[in-house]
């Protein structure tokens, strides 16, 4: 099997994994670009980017694996270090403000607001959004790989590079903190929270 | 869905940390089988758990339907297409 799997693709191999497998994630891969940069510009350079090395790359890619959450790798790959270098944001903040965040303790689960369910429904996809826009990157790449894309823990720790634990622990704190923000549209667009029953401000 | 009475479920979780992570790795489609008879009847006798539950399902749901999609441009498929023909 392994020395199958080793050899090299034909040309037309290479076509056929390309148009096939590739090619039809396109939608995904522009929007995972966009959501990490804000920018179509952006989003483009790095779907581009990550289409030429997988095709360059063609050959370490196993047919019937999971095309997508490999082309996801490369992006994100390309995103820490072409685009993040480049650009003028303080990248470092992100890192750390997680950092700072995962050395605090272990994940204790907890409810962390008051945010009801039904807010939640009632919101339009334009709070929701922005809500997620202003997580840090690195939670806001695990919500969008898991809610938006449907990757499995497995997946996102292979996308990501880390171990599952903390795929898991991450996720559960981007989330509190995507609650935090939307609470606080709840509260100014009077939807009911729950400390809003206890004390009518 | 459409049991909001809260009579029957204990007002307090004997261990929310562990509860959540369990129902959150379900809605994450990360436990099955057997994790099925545990959630309904953690749901049916934990208020907390049952309020977490459909919290956590709800900001799933909207992720999923709401956030706003970029269109790709038009061009591009074409232009990836060119730049491979080019190092072929
Ligand atoms: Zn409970």
């Amino acid at each position: 099997m392994s020395e199958v799997q080793r050899r090299k693709y034909s040309q037309e191999e290479k076509n056929a994994i390309f148009d096939g497998e590739f090619m039809p994630h396109i939608d995904s891969m522009y929007n995972f670009g966009y959501r990490l940069t804000f920018d179509g510009d952006d989003a483009k350079d790095l779907v581009q980017d990550t289409y030429l090395k997988a095709y360059r790359f063609i050959n370490s890619f196993e047919q019937g694996t999971n095309a997508k959450a490999w082309l996801f790798r490369i992006l994100k790959n390309s995103f820490i270090n072409e685009y993040r270098k480049k650009s003028k944001q303080p990248t470092k903040v992100d890192y750390q403000e997680v950092e700072t965040y995962y050395n605090s303790d272990d994940v204790h689960y907890q409810s962390t607001s008051d945010l009801r369910a039904e807010s939640v429904k009632d919101m339009l996809g334009d709070e929701i959004s922005n809500a997620l826009n202003s997580l840090a990157v690195d939670f806001r790449t695990v919500i969008i790989l898991c809610d938006l894309e449907g990757f499995t823990y497995e997946e996102m720790a292979k996308i990501l590079d880390i171990p599952i634990g903390t795929v898991r622990s991450r996720l559960h704190r981007a989330r509190n903190l995507l609650k935090e923000k939307l609470q606080g549209y709840a509260q100014n667009m009077g939807y009911k929270t729950d400390a809003d029953e206890e004390n009518i401000d | 869905m459409n049991e909001e009475k809260s009579g029957d479920r204990k007002m307090k979780c004997g261990d929310e940390s562990k509860c959540f992570e369990l129902l959150e790795s379900i809605l994450d489609g990360e436990l099955q089988d057997s994790s099925k008879e545990v959630l309904s009847e953690k749901l049916a006798k934990c208020q907390p758990c049952f309020e977490h539950y459909h919290l956590e399902q709800a900001i799933r749901d909207v992720l999923k339907t709401k956030c706003t999609k970029q269109a790709v441009p038009t061009e591009l498929a074409d232009l990836i297409r060119q730049q491979i023909q080019d190092i072929k």
